[in-house]
């Protein structure tokens, strides 16, 4: 299983440093965004609380992704369809981002947006994630904005009391139906696990009978017949799951 | 449905507003009296060691502040995301490659693709 983690973690890599290069020469857009970003990004500034803000208890980072359909489906296009928003450090800076952001429940298409800790990337191979899990949540249409809100509000308030274990949080706009998700570190630790899914009821006001699925990242890359929502989240991390020996 | 009952319960919880507060050397806490600390309320014994801790109420007060209303600077504008979806024609027009409309126009044959097992 690790061999497996590690081939992945480092034909991910690969294709990452390849794609930033690739997608900055053929992607106007993408250009663009990274060179506005420029020595202020996340990447290369560390990011503080300014003076008489409200420090969060660590740095998180807002990342989109949309599919765009058409185009070949490999980890390369879903690392190109991936891009970081903006890290912050506080409450008030928090509110900058999230108040210029749309609405999950305004996004069209096949959306998502990912609120995960500072350095961790939301995907299966980071080394915070691999052997980590989520609890999935799927809303009718109608409810994402508010559940989305009410979960990154407890996320960052350090709501979840379960020390360094919480990741991020994704939420994914489909067309029949939205999906909420918060992701930890340790997919075995069912304390933790059953301490997130009770402060989740409790943020998210869930009726005691909505269905809850935990599902760990390894159990997603070995049962891809009862993947669900993980062939739309990651569509493009999928294929170069099957690929792997 | 109850789009504005969930609001109105949240505030009832009993986790209260805390923030962090940098103390200087030298600087003295009220000894037993954490509710008067100079930056309010501090949890210094938290199982996990010292957590900021917030609740929705207060994170939602933060909003009104002048400075959570001005938009960073370096918000990347993607349009229909950072900035008016209707802004989103251009957007697509920038970028080299010509698939903006099915990309727009999400079809019937594109949700069932996508269906998701339960």
């Amino acid at each position: 299983m690790n061999n497996k983690f590690d081939a992945l973690k480092d034909d991910d890599s690969g294709d990452h440093d390849q794609n930033e290069e690739n997608s900055a020469q053929k992607d106007g857009e993408k250009e663009k965004t990274e060179r506005d970003k420029g020595p202020s990004s996340g990447k290369r500034k560390a990011v503080v609380p300014g003076p008489a803000e409200h420090p969060l208890q660590y740095n998180y980072t807002f990342w989109y992704s949309r599919r765009t359909p058409g185009r070949p489906t490999s980890s390369q296009s879903y690392e190109q369809n991936i891009k970081q928003i903006g890290t912050f450090a506080s409450v008030e800076q928090f509110w900058r981002f999230y108040s210029h952001m749309v609405r999950p429940g305004d996004l069209t298409g096949h959306s998502d947006f990912h609120l995960f800790k500072e350095g961790i990337k939301p995907m299966w191979e980071d080394d915070a994630n691999k052997n980590g899990g989520k609890w999935i949540i799927r809303l009718r249409k109608g409810l994402a904005s508010r559940c989305w809100e009410n979960l990154i509000l407890a996320m960052l308030g350090e709501q979840f009391m379960v020390g360094e274990e919480i990741c991020g949080a994704v939420v994914s706009v489909r067309f029949q139906e939205d999906i909420i998700s918060i992701w930890n570190k340790t997919a075995s630790d069912q304390a933790t696990t059953a301490r997130i899914r009770d402060t989740l009821r409790r943020v998210l006001n869930l009726p005691p009978n909505t269905v809850m699925e935990y599902k760990t990242h390894t159990d997603s890359i070995k049962m891809p017949g009862r993947l669900g929502p993980q062939r739309p989240l990651f569509p493009n991390l999928w294929k170069t799951r099957v690929n792997v020996p | 449905m109850s789009g504005g009952s969930s609001c109105s319960q949240t505030p009832s919880r009993a986790i209260p507003a805390t923030r962090r507060v940098v103390l200087g050397d030298g600087v003295q806490l009220p000894p037993g009296d954490y509710s008067t600390t100079p930056g309010g309320t501090l949890f210094s014994t938290t199982p996990g060691g010292t957590r900021i801790i917030y609740d929705r109420k207060f994170l939602m007060e933060c909003r009104n502040s002048p400075v959570a209303k001005t938009p960073p600077r370096d918000l990347p504008t993607i349009p229909g995301v950072t900035s008016p979806a209707s802004e989103e024609p251009p957007m697509e027009a920038r970028q080299s490659h010509p698939r903006n409309s099915p990309e727009n126009k999400p079809t019937g044959a594109e949700e069932s693709q996508f269906e998701m097992d339960i």
